[in-house]
C-alpha cells in the first residue's frame, strides 16, 4: 500500500509518449509491478470530456498571458510602450534586445548565476539524499530526533537571518564568494530536500535492501546502486524545485556579493533597472533574456520529471 | 532663512574654496594615504541612474590628485539599507559611504560606523536645515557632507498649458480654474500616483504647503506651540481631498510609474514631485518640455502666506570608520563640500548642489534653486519627524492613501499622525 | 543500517545545514535579547524587545494587521489553490497526450521571479492603463472595473490570487503525481459498482490523496507565514495601500533597515523569534495530526 504512493500506478500510456527508451525497458521490469497495463488502457477515458479539454487550455493561456505580454512589450520601442503601454508588438523592433544585451552584462550574469545554482543544487540535492535514506532507515531514537531538527528547518525564515549570516560570511572570508553563496544557497535547501526524499525512501520496501546485504554489498553500495536510481524522480523534484527559487533570489547575492563580474542574473537584472528606469522596453528585453533561460532548462527537466513520476519504478 | 546676498555668496565659495585648498595642503605632504602610493576609494551610492555622471566628477578628482583612483559602485535604492547596514558592519565596506539623512542617519551614527568630522569640514555657511541632515541627533557632532537639496516641485507641461491658453495660475482660483479647464478636455489635471504611500507627503506638501504655513509652522510644532491637530493643518489635509477630483480615477490604484507616464506621455498636466524626478521625466520623453511652477496658496492660508518650496537635504557622503583609507577617504569628503564639487553636481547629476553658491545651466533647476532660496521651506515631516518610528511621513503617506479611500476624513488622519509622533516626539523648548 | 553508518550517512548534511542555517538563525534568535545601538550590542535586555512589540507603535497597530494577512493569505491560498490544483489534476489525470504540456504550462509562472509577477499585475491591472478593467468595462461588468490593487478591500485577494497563479503548478504535479498512485483496482472497482466519475473521486480517490493535501497544506503554511517576495513586488515594504497587503516580513524589514531606529535590530530580531514560534506551532500541530491520519491509512 505505502508502496503504491510513490508514483508507480500511472505506468500505463504516459511512459510511451514520455520516453521512447522507457517504454521498452517498462515491459521487463522487475520492479513489483501489477500486470494490469493492457487491461486500463482501452477503458481510461478522461474525466469531463471535450469541455474539460477547453477549460484546461483557457487556464493554460491565463497562465501564459502576463508573460507572452512580457515578451511582445519586449519587441516594441519605449516611445511606443509609454503612449500605449499594451499595443501589438508589430512591427518587430529589436532594438530593446541590442540596448539590453550591449549595455547589460547578461553573459557574465548568467555564468554566475549557473554555477551558483548548480553548485547549491548538486550540493544539497547529495548531502540531502544520503541524509534522507538514513533518517528513513535509520531504527535508533537519534534519527528521529535528527529528523526533527532538519525539518525544523523548513521553519526557519532564513531571509530573516540576513545580518547574522553577513557576520558569519565576514568572519571566514566568505563575503564577494560564488562559493560562499553556493555553499549558503545547497544548505538553505536542506530541509526541503531532506523532507521530501525521506517521504520516498520510506516507501521504498525494505526487501530491495535485504536482498542487497545477502549479495554482501556494503551499505554505500547499496545506498549507491539500488536507492538513488529508485528516488530519481524524486531527485529530479527536488533539483528543480531548489533550483528556481535560488536562480531568483536576489536578496542574498545583493548582500553579499561586491563584485560586479561575480553578480547572479537577479543582482545584475536590479543593477540594469536601475540604469534603464525609464527604458521600459530595455527592461523588458532584460527581463526576457533573464527568463528565457530558465524556461528552456525546465522544459527540458519536467520531461525528466514527468517522465519520472509516471515510469515510477519500472526501471 | 536661506535667502543671501550674492556678495556674501561669493565670500562663501572662496572660503569653501580655500577651505578645501588648507585641507589638501597636509595630506599630500603627509604620504601615507593620500600620496602617491596607488590608494583606492571606494564609494558607495544608491544612484545607479547617476553611475556616469560620478564616474565624470571623481575622473576631475584623480586628476588632481595622482595616485588617488575613486571606483563608485551603485546599488539598488530600495535595497540600499540592507546593503550599507551589512557593508559597514563588515571588514571590506566602502571607504566613502552616501548615507542616509536625518533621522534615517541616525541608526548609522549609534553604530559608530562614521567617522565625526568636525573640525575636517566647514559647514557653518550652509542652509542649517541641510546641515542638520548630517548630524548625529543626540551629540551633535557632523557625520556626513550634504549632497543635494531636494526640494518639492509641481512640474507642469508647457505645451498642454498654451494649447488650452492657460496661463501659469498665480492665484488658487486660477489654479483650480486650470484644473477645471483640463478636466473639461478630457486631460488629467494632477497626476499623482497614490498607490505608492511614500509620495503622498510630497504630493502634500506641494498642494498645500502654503496652507499649514511652512517654516512658521515648522519652528511652533518643533517648539511644541502647536501640533498637527491645529486647524490650519486640518485644511491643508483637507486641499488633498479637495483635489482628489482632478487626479486620475481610483488614485490608490494608481502608482507612481504611472502617475509618471500619464504626465510623460501627455495625459496629464501637471506632476507634484520632487526636483529628484526631474531627469527621469525628461529621460521619460525628451521631447517634453517641462516647467515648474509653486502653487497658489490655497485660500484661507496663513496671512502673508505665498507658494513654497519645501526641500530636504539628501544623498550625503560620509567616512566610514573602519576605512583603511581614512585620511585619503576625509580628504574626498572634503572636496565633496567644495564649489568645484557642487558645480559639477550640477552640472553632471542634474541636482541642486547643498553648497552654496553654485549656480545652473538647466533653466528648470535653476527655477527651483531660485524658487528654494526665496521661498524656501523645510519638508517638516522628513526633517523633523523621522527620528523616531513611528515615522511623520509613514503615517501621512497611510493617512492620505484612508483619505483618499474614504475611510477616514482629514482630521482623523491628522490627529492619527500627531498621536503617532507624539509617542517619541519631544519639543525643543 | 547500524546507528554509526548512519550517523556518517546524515554528517555532510549536518554540517552543512548547522554551519549555514542553524548558527545564524539562532544568533538572530539571540539577537532579540540583546540591547543594541545600531550594529553595536549592548547589555541583555531579557524580554525588552518583545515587549516593544506588544507596547510599542507602530507595532501596537501594524502586527496584529500583519499577521491577519499572513493568516488571510494562508486559508485563501488554501482553498483557492486546493480547489483548482486538485480539479486541474484530476481532469488531467487521464489525458496522457496533452498532460505534460499542460502541466508544463501552468508551472510556467513559478519560474519568473516574483518581482517581475508583481511588475506584470500591477500593468495588467492599472487602473489608468490596466487590459483587465479596459476589457471588464467592454464587456459591459462596469460596476467589476475596480482599482484592483488600489483598494484595501481587494487588494490582499489580488496578492493571494496572483501567489496562487504563480504556483499552481506544483499542487497540480504533486496531486497528479499522489492520484498516478492510487490504484486503478479501486476506482474501477466503484465504477462497476455503478458510481459516477464524481462519486469515485469524492469517495475512493480523495480519502487517498490526504497525505499529498496534508504535505502541501503544511508547506503552503509556511510559505503563507514567510511570505514576503509578492507582496514586497506588489505593495512595496509599507504594503499599499494603507497597509492593506502588510505582512510580517515586510514590517521585518521596515523595523531592520527603514526605520532608522537604533534599537533596529534588537525589535527586528524579536519580530523574527516571533514569526518562527507562530510558524513552528502551527507547522507542528498540523504535522502531528497528518502523522496520526497517515498511520491510520497506511497501517
Amino acid at each position: 500500500m505505502s508502496v503504491v504512493s510513490a508514483g508507480i500506478g500511472t505506468a500505463d500510456e504516459p511512459a510511451v509518449d514520455a520516453d521512447p527508451t522507457l517504454a521498452g525497458s517498462g515491459g521487463t521490469g522487475s520492479g513489483p509491478r501489477p500486470p494490469r497495463r493492457g487491461a486500463t488502457r482501452g477503458r481510461a477515458t478522461p474525466v469531463g470530456g471535450r469541455t474539460a479539454s477547453v477549460l484546461l487550455w483557457v487556464y493554460a493561456a491565463f497562465a501564459l498571458v502576463p508573460l507572452l505580454l512580457m515578451l511582445s512589450s519586449s519587441f516594441r520601442s519605449n516611445g511606443d510602450l509609454i503612449s500605449n503601454p499594451l499595443g501589438a508588438p508589430w512591427p518587430l523592433s529589436f532594438d530593446a534586445y541590442r540596448e539590453a544585451w550591449t549595455t547589460g552584462n547578461f553573459a557574465t550574469y548568467f555564468g554566475n548565476s549557473l554555477l551558483v545554482t548548480l553548485g547549491a543544487v548538486v550540493l544539497s540535492t547529495t548531502v540531502s539524499t544520503m541524509a534522507a535514506y538514513a533518517l528513513a532507515r535509520g531504527r535508533s531514537r537519534i534519527f528521529r530526533w535528527l529528523e526533527s531538527l532538519f525539518l525544523s528547518g523548513l521553519m526557519l525564515p532564513i531571509h530573516l537571518a540576513i545580518l547574522p549570516i553577513f557576520y558569519l560570511f565576514d568572519g571566514v572570508g566568505l563575503v564577494d564568494s560564488r562559493m560562499g553563496l553556493a555553499l549558503l544557497y545547497g544548505a538553505s535547501g536542506v530541509p526541503f530536500s531532506i523532507f521530501v526524499l525521506t517521504t520516498f525512501f520510506r516507501q521504498l520496501p525494505e526487501e530491495l535492501e535485504e536482498a542487497a546485504t545477502l549479495d554482501g554489498a556494503s551499505p554505500w553500495q547499496t545506498f549507491w546502486r539500488i536507492m538513488v536510481p529508485l528516488v530519481r524522480p524524486a531527485l529530479a523534484t527536488v533539483a528543480v524545485f531548489r533550483f528556481v527559487p535560488i536562480w531568483n533570489d536576489f536578496l542574498f547575492p545583493l548582500v553579499l556579493l561586491r563584485d560586479d563580474s561575480k553578480y547572479t542574473l537577479p543582482v545584475g537584472l536590479t543593477q540594469f533597472f536601475g540604469e534603464n528606469a525609464t527604458n521600459y522596453s530595455a527592461v523588458f528585453a532584460g527581463l526576457v533574456i533573464t527568463t528565457l533561460p530558465l524556461i528552456a532548462l525546465f522544459l527540458v527537466a519536467t520531461r525528466q520529471i514527468v517522465a519520472g513520476l509516471t515510469a515510477g519504478m519500472s526501471k | 532663512m536661506t535667502t543671501r546676498s550674492s556678495r556674501s555668496r561669493i565670500a562663501l565659495a572662496l572660503g569653501a574654496g580655500a577651505l578645501a585648498l588648507a585641507a589638501c595642503a597636509p595630506s599630500s605632504s603627509s604620504g601615507g594615504d593620500g600620496g602617491g602610493d596607488g590608494t583606492t576609494l571606494t564609494v558607495w551610492s544608491w544612484r545607479v541612474e547617476d553611475k556616469a555622471a560620478y564616474e565624470k566628477i571623481f575622473d576631475v578628482y584623480e586628476k588632481a590628485h595622482p595616485g588617488v583612483t575613486v571606483d563608485f559602485k551603485p546599488f539598488k535604492a530600495t535595497e540600499y539599507n540592507k546593503i550599507l547596514a551589512t557593508g559597514l558592519a563588515g571588514k571590506d565596506g566602502p571607504d566613502v559611504p552616501q548615507v542616509r539623512s536625518y533621522g534615517q542617519l541616525q541608526g548609522t551614527v549609534a553604530s559608530g560606523s562614521l567617522v565625526p568630522l568636525d573640525g575636517k569640514v566647514d559647514l557653518s555657511s550652509w542652509d542649517e536645515n541641510v546641515v542638520a541632515s548630517a548630524k548625529g541627533k543626540t551629540d551633535g557632532k557632523l557625520y556626513s557632507v550634504p549632497l543635494a537639496r531636494q526640494a518639492t516641485v509641481l512640474f507642469y507641461n508647457k505645451k498642454l498649458f498654451s494649447d488650452n491658453g492657460i496661463q501659469v495660475p498665480t492665484t488658487w482660483d486660477q489654479f483650480i480654474a486650470a484644473n477645471d479647464t483640463f478636466l473639461k478636455k478630457g486631460i488629467t489635471p494632477l497626476a499623482v500616483g497614490a498607490k505608492d504611500d511614500w509620495t503622498l507627503p510630497i504630493v502634500h506638501e506641494v498642494l498645500a504647503g502654503s496652507r499649514f504655513g511652512g517654516t512658521d509652522f515648522q519652528k511652533a510644532v518643533t517648539t511644541g506651540q502647536k501640533d498637527f491637530t491645529d486647524p490650519d493643518f486640518v485644511a491643508s489635509v483637507e486641499v488633498l481631498k479637495q483635489l482628489e477630483k482632478y487626479m486620475p480615477k481610483s488614485v490608490t490604484g494608481v502608482a507612481v510609474t504611472d502617475a509618471m507616464t500619464l504626465f510623460t506621455s501627455g495625459k496629464a498636466a501637471m506632476y507634484p514631485g520632487g526636483s529628484y524626478d526631474l531627469a527621469t521625466l525628461q529621460k521619460g520623453n525628451p521631447d517634453l518640455e517641462v516647467g515648474v511652477m509653486q502653487v497658489p496658496p490655497p485660500s484661507g492660508a496663513p496671512s502673508g502666506a505665498t507658494g513654497t518650496t519645501a526641500g530636504w537635504a539628501d544623498g550625503n557622503f560620509a567616512v566610514n570608520s573602519k576605512s583603511p583609507h581614512q585620511e585619503a577617504a576625509t580628504e574626498l569628503v572634503q572636496w565633496m563640500a567644495t564649489p568645484e564639487f557642487g558645480q559639477l553636481v550640477a552640472d553632471e547629476v542634474k541636482q541642486i548642489s547643498a553648497v552654496p553658491g553654485v549656480t545652473y545651466s538647466d533653466p528648470v533647476l535653476k527655477q527651483v534653486a531660485d524658487d528654494y532660496d526665496k521661498t524656501g521651506s523645510p519638508y517638516l515631516l522628513l526633517t523633523d519627524f523621522r527620528y523616531g518610528s513611528p515615522t511623520g511621513t509613514d503615517l501621512l503617506g497611510k493617512g492620505a492613501q484612508e483619505l483618499f479611500l474614504g475611510s477616514k476624513d482629514a482630521k482623523t488622519v491628522s490627529t492619527e499622525l500627531n498621536t503617532g509622533v507624539m509617542t517619541w516626539f519631544k519639543p525643543t523648548s | 543500517m547500524n546507528r554509526r553508518t548512519g550517523l556518517l550517512f546524515v554528517t555532510p548534511a549536518l554540517a552543512l545545514f548547522g554551519v549555514f542555517v542553524l548558527y545564524p538563525m539562532v544568533t538572530a534568535f539571540s539577537y532579540a535579547f540583546y540591547e543594541w545601538q545600531g550594529t553595536a550590542r549592548g547589555g541583555w535586555a531579557g524580554l525588552e524587545n518583545f515587549s516593544a512589540l506588544l507596547t510599542r507603535a507602530p507595532f501596537t497597530t501594524d502586527l496584529p494587521r500583519a499577521l491577519l494577512h499572513n493568516v488571510l493569505f494562508f486559508v485563501g491560498t488554501m482553498l483557492v489553490q486546493n480547489t483548482i490544483g486538485l480539479t486541474v489534476a484530476f481532469l488531467l489525470h487521464r489525458r496522457a497526450r496533452t498532460r505534460r504540456a499542460l502541466q508544463t504550462l501552468y508551472a510556467m509562472p513559478y519560474l519568473v521571479s516574483p518581482i517581475v509577477i508583481g511588475y506584470l499585475w500591477t500593468l495588467l491591472l492599472s487602473p489608468t492603463f490596466g487590459p483587465v478593467n479596459t476589457l471588464l468595462t467592454k464587456v459591459g461588468l462596469e460596476s467589476w472595473a475596480l482599482p484592483w490593487l488600489g483598494d484595501p478591500d481587494t487588494a490582499l485577494w489580488v496578492v493571494i490570487l496572483v501567489s496562487v497563479w504563480q504556483w499552481i503548478g506544483f499542487p497540480v504535479l504533486l496531486y497528479g503525481a499522489a492520484l498516478g498512485g492510487v490504484p486503478e483496482e479501486l476506482s474501477e472497482a466503484a465504477r462497476v459498482d455503478g458510481a459516477s466519475n464524481l462519486q469515485t473521486f469524492r469517495r475512493v480517490t480523495l480519502p487517498l490523496l490526504v497525505p499529498a493535501i496534508g504535505t502541501v497544506s503544511v508547506l503552503t503554511f509556511i510559505f503563507a507565514m514567510e511570505a514576503f517576495a509578492l507582496p514586497y513586488a506588489f505593495g512595496g515594504s509599507t504594503g499599499n495601500p494603507a497597509g492593506s497587503t502588510d505582512f510580517i516580513s515586510l514590517l521585518f524589514y521596515r523595523t531592520a533597515f527603514d526605520s532608522g531606529a537604533p534599537d533596529a535590530i534588537g525589535t527586528s530580531s524579536a519580530l523574527a523569534t516571533l514569526l518562527f514560534v507562530v510558524i513552528f506551532g502551527g507547522a507542528y500541530a498540523a504535522t502531528a495530526v497528518l502523522r496520526r491520519h497517515e498511520k491510520r491509512i497506511t497501517s
